[in-house]
């Protein structure tokens, strides 16, 4: 039960919002990308979250259980969209199919915004109670003075 | 009037500011999983077994008649313990997460001011007993 576990509770959970911001950006860059390097269009990329135990060593195990029950947020896996393309008629493009069609990365653009806005919010969330752990912590400096 | 210079306030704002350090590392845990799939509120009560343990009222008050008798009544209240749960007044989303963001950080901030409000407490206690060191003499 310290400061610290707070904070490194509050970073996780910046970093895991970080990362989801990366994809979502990667997912907007992507928009109209027909290339990529597995072949065919760009597929849409979803961060995986997980909470995990906040334990850094094996003494942390034998603590007290209300310590165990605070868990830290960290970002598994990356998920790839394997859902069908967005196919469009433009036969003169160079990555059209022979019956004339292109494959699209099937993008929603306001989904992608949405998320974005989340993603915003939940790490100025984050910001604010680590924040407040500093106030706290400021505070207890304080004490006997 | 207590005997004791350190009475049970004291003792009582100390087990405070410890508890309410362990609710912010709660509701930091939650804040960093409000988007994790199937992620349960953790919720934290230590203020009921704080105040029968104060006891201000005294109708708590147990005793035992013989010193070999097993310890009855409230206890003292560096043996309080805070008691962390999956909060269940929750509304549960599409993936199983029940963290109600708005909710964690009024929390938080209420959480904070309290934090603050003990250690202040604390500081005027000592500001007395300072007072009485150095002025009660004259």
């Amino acid at each position: 039960m310290d400061f610290s576990k707070a904070m490194r509770v509050s970073s996780s959970g910046l970093a895991a919002q970080r990362m989801r911001m990366n994809s979502i950006s990667s997912n907007i860059a992507n928009i109209n990308t027909t290339r990529s390097p597995e072949g065919g269009p760009y597929r849409r990329k979803d961060v995986v979250f997980e909470a995990i135990p906040d334990s850094k060593n094996f003494g942390d195990v034998l603590t007290t259980v209300p310590d165990q029950s605070i868990q830290r947020v960290q970002v598994t896996d990356v998920e790839v969209d394997r859902g069908a393309p967005l196919l469009k008629y433009e036969p003169d493009h160079p990555d059209a199919n022979a019956d004339g069609y292109v494959a699209y990365p099937n993008i929603n653009l306001m989904e992608e915004m949405a998320n974005m806005i989340q993603a915003t919010r939940a790490y100025e969330a984050n910001i604010s109670s680590m924040q407040a752990t500093k106030d706290m912590a400021l505070s207890a400096l304080e004490l006997g003075q | 009037m207590s005997s004791k210079m350190f009475d049970k306030t004291v003792d009582a704002l100390g087990s405070s500011i410890d508890f309410r350090l362990l609710r912010n590392n709660v509701i930091s845990g939650n804040v960093a999983n409000a988007e994790t799939p199937g992620y349960k509120a953790k919720k934290i009560d230590f203020e009921e077994a704080l105040s029968r343990a104060i006891d201000i009222s005294g109708l708590n008050r147990l005793s035992t008649d013989h010193g070999d008798h097993f310890p009855v009544g409230p206890g003292a209240i560096s043996r309080v313990r805070a008691d962390v749960y999956d909060n269940p007044d929750v509304n549960v989303s599409n993936d199983g997460n029940t963290v109600d963001l708005e909710r964690e950080m009024a929390n938080l901030a209420e959480n904070t001011i309290l934090y603050k409000a003990a250690i202040q407490l604390i500081n005027k206690k000592m500001a007395a007993l300072k007072y009485v060191a150095a002025e009660g003499g004259r």
